[in-house]
C-alpha cells in the first residue's frame, strides 16, 4: 500500500511537472514555501497572492509565497492566535505560520501569549514606521512585535445628492435622524467592525471619559458611564436602520434605500474604482471622531522561516510596495510614515485618497478603537442596553 | 430441505449439529460485523459524541475550572429574547412550510389537469438543490426596499413606489426558510400521498366530496405522520441555520446561532457559546424526541 502511494505521488509530481513543462518548458519545483497566513476579508489573500506574492517570488528564486485567508474581523485573528498556541503547547519546534497579518486586538493577545517574535528591529524598514499605532495596540505594548501593514478607518458615507451638508458631529447626526427617520443605516455590532466602530464613536461623543477609553487606564467602574451614553444610543435607534454587515450599508446606499452610514474608507474607495458604488456617495468624519486600526505583519516566536519572513516583511514595507499595492491598488492608508510613500507615487494617485478627507481631517479625527477591555465592556453594554 | 429425506433420528441429530455450527457462524459474523462498523463508530465518538459532550461540559465550567451556571444567566439575561424569537420565528416557518408543502403535495395528487401538475412537479423541487447560504444571498437582493421583488410589484402597479419596505428582517428569514424547505416537506409528502391506496380517494369523490374536502378529511390523516417528520426534520434544520439570519437581518433580535456565533468571533467566549448550545441542543433533542416516539408508534402499527 505504501509503495503504492509512493508511486501514485511520484506519477502525480511527474505529471504536474510534465502539465508545468508544457508551458513553461523546464520543471522547477520551489524548495522553501512560506506560509502567509492572513486575517481578514478576501481582499486580503488577494494582495498577497496576487500583489506581494508574486513580486517576492520573482526576487528570491526558488521561494513559493503560499497566502491562507482565516476569515475577517476579530475573528480571523482568533483563529491565527488558536493555532500558534496549540502548537506552543505541543512543544513543536518549528511553526508552519511564517508571516500572520493580524489586527490589533490579535497583536495584542498575542504578544500576551509571547507567541510572537521581537522583529522590527531587525529589519530596515522598522525605522520607516512613525504611527503610535506600532508600539500600542488597544493598550497593550507591542513595540518592536508588529509593523502596521496598512491602517484603514471608518467614515461617515452620505449620498450627496439627498443630504447637502453632512452632519458634523454625533449630536447633529442624532438631529438628522430625528427629521429623516430611517434614513441612516449601520451594522450593529454583531455585522461587522464598520458598526462595532460606529458605536464606539458615539460612546466615546456622548461620555465623558472619552480620552480614557483610549488611553486608559481601565477603570472597571467606568460601565455605568458606559451604559448611560448606550441609553440615548437606543434610543438613536429608533430612527436607524440596521443592515446586514459592512457590505450592507454600502448595498443600501447604492440602492438609495439609506443616505447615510458608516463604512470602511478601503472597501469604499475598491468598490468606488471597480464601479459598483453609486459616484455621489461622499465620505465625512464625525466629531471628535470615528475609529480607524491598522492590520499588523507579525512572525511568529519559533516560524519555522523566520529569516525569510523577516525578508518578506521588509520587502512588503518598502515605499515602492507600500505606494504601488497598499495606496494605489487596494485604497489603504500606507502603514509607513507617508513622507515616504508620497514621492514614490503619482500625485492624482496620492490624492485620490485624500479627495473627500483631507489629512487634517484623518489626524484630528480619526482616532484608536478603546482599549481592548473597554472595547469589551461596551460591546456587551450594548447587549444589555440597547438590544434588550 | 435434502434433510426432511433422511430418517426422523439422523435428521434430529443433524439439526442439532447444524444448529450448534450455525449459531458459531453467527457469533463470528457478530464479531466481523463489529469489527466492521468499528471505524464507522469510532469515527462518531471521535468527531461527533466528543466534542459534543466537551461543549456541554464547558457550558457548565467556570473559567478556573468547577461547577457552575454562570454562562447559563448571563446567557439567559443576553440573549432570551432571541431565544424566544428564535423559537417563535422556527413555529412560524414550520407552519408556513406545512400549509406549502400541503397545497403543493395535494395538487400533485388530486390535481385535474395534467399539464399543470407536470410543470409543478418540476418547479417546486429547485429550492432542494440550493444551498441556504445561496437562498440568503439572492434574498438579500430580492427583498431589499428597492429589490427586485418591490420593482417587479411596483412596475405591475400593485403598490405604490412609497409603499415599498424592506424585508431584510424577521419576515426575510421567514420567506427565506419556507421557500428552502417547502419542497423538502413537499417532497415527503407527494410520496406519501402517491403511495395511498386510490379508492379511498376515488370513494370520496364518487360521494361528491370537494377536492378541498377531500385533502382534508381523506388524505391528509392517511399521510399525517409523513407530515410530521417531514416537518420535524424542518424544524430542526432551521434551528442550525446561521448564514440566513446573518446575511438577511442586522436587526436584533436575532437568532441563536448568530448569538453563538458572536460569542466565538467577538468575545472567545466559548462559555457562553456553549451554554446557548446546549440550549439549542434541548430545544431540537425534545423535538427530536417526538420524532422517535413517533417512529416507534409507526414500526408498532
Amino acid at each position: 500500500m505504501k509503495r503504492l502511494l509512493s508511486v501514485t505521488a511520484v506519477t502525480a509530481v511527474a505529471a504536474a511537472c510534465g502539465l508545468a513543462g508544457m508551458f513553461h518548458s523546464t520543471c522547477v519545483v520551489a524548495q522553501t514555501t512560506l506560509n502567509v497566513v492572513t486575517a481578514g476579508d478576501q481582499n486580503m489573500v488577494d494582495y498577497v497572492n496576487n500583489f506581494l506574492g508574486p513580486r517576492f517570488e520573482k526576487l528570491n528564486p526558488g521561494v513559493k509565497v503560499r497566502a491562507v485567508g482565516t476569515g475577517p474581523g476579530d475573528a480571523g485573528s482568533q483563529k491565527i492566535q488558536e493555532k500558534l498556541e496549540a502548537q506552543s503547547k505541543a512543544g513543536a519546534a518549528a511553526w508552519d505560520v511564517d508571516v500572520a497579518v493580524v489586527h490589533q486586538r490579535g497583536a495584542a493577545n498575542m504578544v500576551k501569549g509571547n507567541l510572537l517574535a521581537a522583529y522590527r528591529n531587525d529589519i530596515a524598514a522598522g525605522k520607516l514606521v512613525s504611527r503610535d499605532t506600532a508600539k500600542n495596540a488597544l493598550g497593550q505594548n507591542v513595540d518592536g512585535y508588529v509593523l502596521p501593514m496598512f491602517h484603514s478607518q471608518i467614515a461617515l458615507a452620505y449620498n450627496s445628492d439627498l443630504v447637502k451638508a453632512p452632519p458634523k458631529d454625533y449630536a447633529q447626526l442624532a438631529d438628522w435622524t430625528k427629521k429623516n427617520p430611517k434614513q441612516f443605516g449601520y451594522n450593529g455590532v454583531k455585522g461587522g467592525m464598520s458598526g462595532v466602530g460606529f458605536v464606539m464613536g458615539w460612546v466615546n461623543a456622548n461620555s465623558s471619559i472619552g480620552p480614557k477609553l483610549e488611553t486608559g487606564p481601565y477603570d472597571p467602574a467606568q460601565k455605568a458611564q458606559i451604559e448611560k451614553a448606550l441609553v440615548s444610543l437606543k434610543e438613536f435607534n429608533k430612527n436607524v436602520v440596521l443592515t446586514p454587515g459592512n457590505a450592507g450599508t454600502l448595498d443600501m446606499l447604492n440602492r438609495g434605500e439609506i443616505a447615510m452610514g458608516p463604512v470602511w474608507v478601503d472597501m469604499f474607495y475598491t468598490w468606488m474604482a471597480d464601479g459598483k458604488m453609486n459616484p455621489k456617495v461622499r465620505l465625512s468624519l464625525l466629531s471628535p471622531g470615528l475609529p480607524g486600526q491598522p492590520m499588523y505583519y507579525v512572525v511568529p516566536a519559533k516560524a519555522a522561516n523566520a529569516a525569510l519572513a523577516k525578508k518578506f516583511v521588509d520587502f512588503a514595507e518598502s515605499p515602492e510596495i507600500q505606494a504601488e499595492g497598499i495606496v494605489k491598488q487596494f485604497n489603504w492608508y500606507p502603514g509607513i510614515d507617508p513622507q515616504y510613500v508620497q514621492p514614490k507615487m503619482d500625485a492624482a494617485s496620492w490624492n485620490k485618497l485624500f479627495t473627500d478627507i483631507p489629512p487634517n481631517d484623518l489626524s484630528k479625527y480619526g482616532r484608536p478603537f478603546p482599549l481592548s477591555e473597554y472595547f469589551t465592556d461596551i460591546l456587551e453594554s450594548y447587549e444589555k442596553v440597547v438590544t434588550n | 430441505m435434502v434433510e426432511t429425506t433422511l430418517g426422523p433420528r439422523l435428521r434430529g441429530d443433524d439439526e442439532r449439529g447444524g444448529g450448534r455450527v450455525v449459531s458459531r457462524r453467527v457469533r463470528e459474523w457478530q464479531w466481523i460485523g463489529l469489527l466492521l462498523l468499528a471505524p464507522a463508530l469510532a469515527l462518531i465518538a471521535l468527531l461527533f459524541m466528543l466534542p459534543l459532550g466537551i461543549s456541554i461540559v464547558t457550558a457548565f465550567e467556570a473559567p478556573g475550572g468547577g461547577f457552575t451556571l454562570a454562562h447559563f444567566a448571563k446567557a439567559w439575561d443576553f440573549y432570551h429574547t432571541d431565544f424566544w424569537f428564535t423559537i417563535g420565528l422556527t413555529l412560524l416557518s414550520t407552519a408556513l412550510i406545512a400549509l406549502g408543502s400541503i397545497a403543493i403535495a395535494g395538487y400533485l395528487t388530486l390535481g385535474e389537469n395534467p399539464a399543470a401538475q407536470a410543470v409543478l412537479r418540476w418547479l417546486y423541487r429547485w429550492p432542494l438543490f440550493i444551498p441556504f447560504i445561496v437562498t440568503a444571498q439572492v434574498m438579500r437582493g430580492f427583498l431589499a426596499k428597492n429589490g427586485l421583488m418591490n420593482h417587479a410589484l411596483i412596475a405591475t402597479g400593485l403598490i405604490e413606489p412609497l409603499q415599498a419596505q424592506s424585508f431584510l428582517d424577521w419576515r426575510g428569514i421567514v420567506i427565506a426558510f419556507v421557500w428552502k424547505q417547502t419542497p423538502f416537506v413537499a417532497l415527503m409528502l407527494a410520496g406519501a400521498m402517491a403511495s395511498l391506496d386510490a379508492s379511498t380517494i376515488e370513494a370520496a369523490r364518487n360521494l361528491g366530496a370537494r377536492r378541498l374536502r377531500t385533502l382534508i378529511e381523506i388524505v391528509l390523516p392517511q399521510v399525517m405522520p409523513s407530515l410530521l417528520v417531514g416537518l420535524i426534520l424542518s424544524f430542526v434544520t432551521m434551528l442550525s441555520v446561521l448564514s440566513v439570519p446573518i446575511m438577511l437581518s442586522g436587526d436584533s433580535p436575532t437568532m441563536l446561532t448568530v448569538d453563538i456565533a458572536y460569542r466565538i468571533n467577538s468575545h472567545r467566549d466559548y462559555g457562553v457559546a456553549n451554554a446557548l448550545g446546549t440550549i439549542s441542543c434541548v430545544m431540537a433533542g425534545l423535538v427530536a424526541w417526538f420524532y422517535l416516539r413517533q417512529g416507534v408508534a409507526q414500526a408498532r402499527a
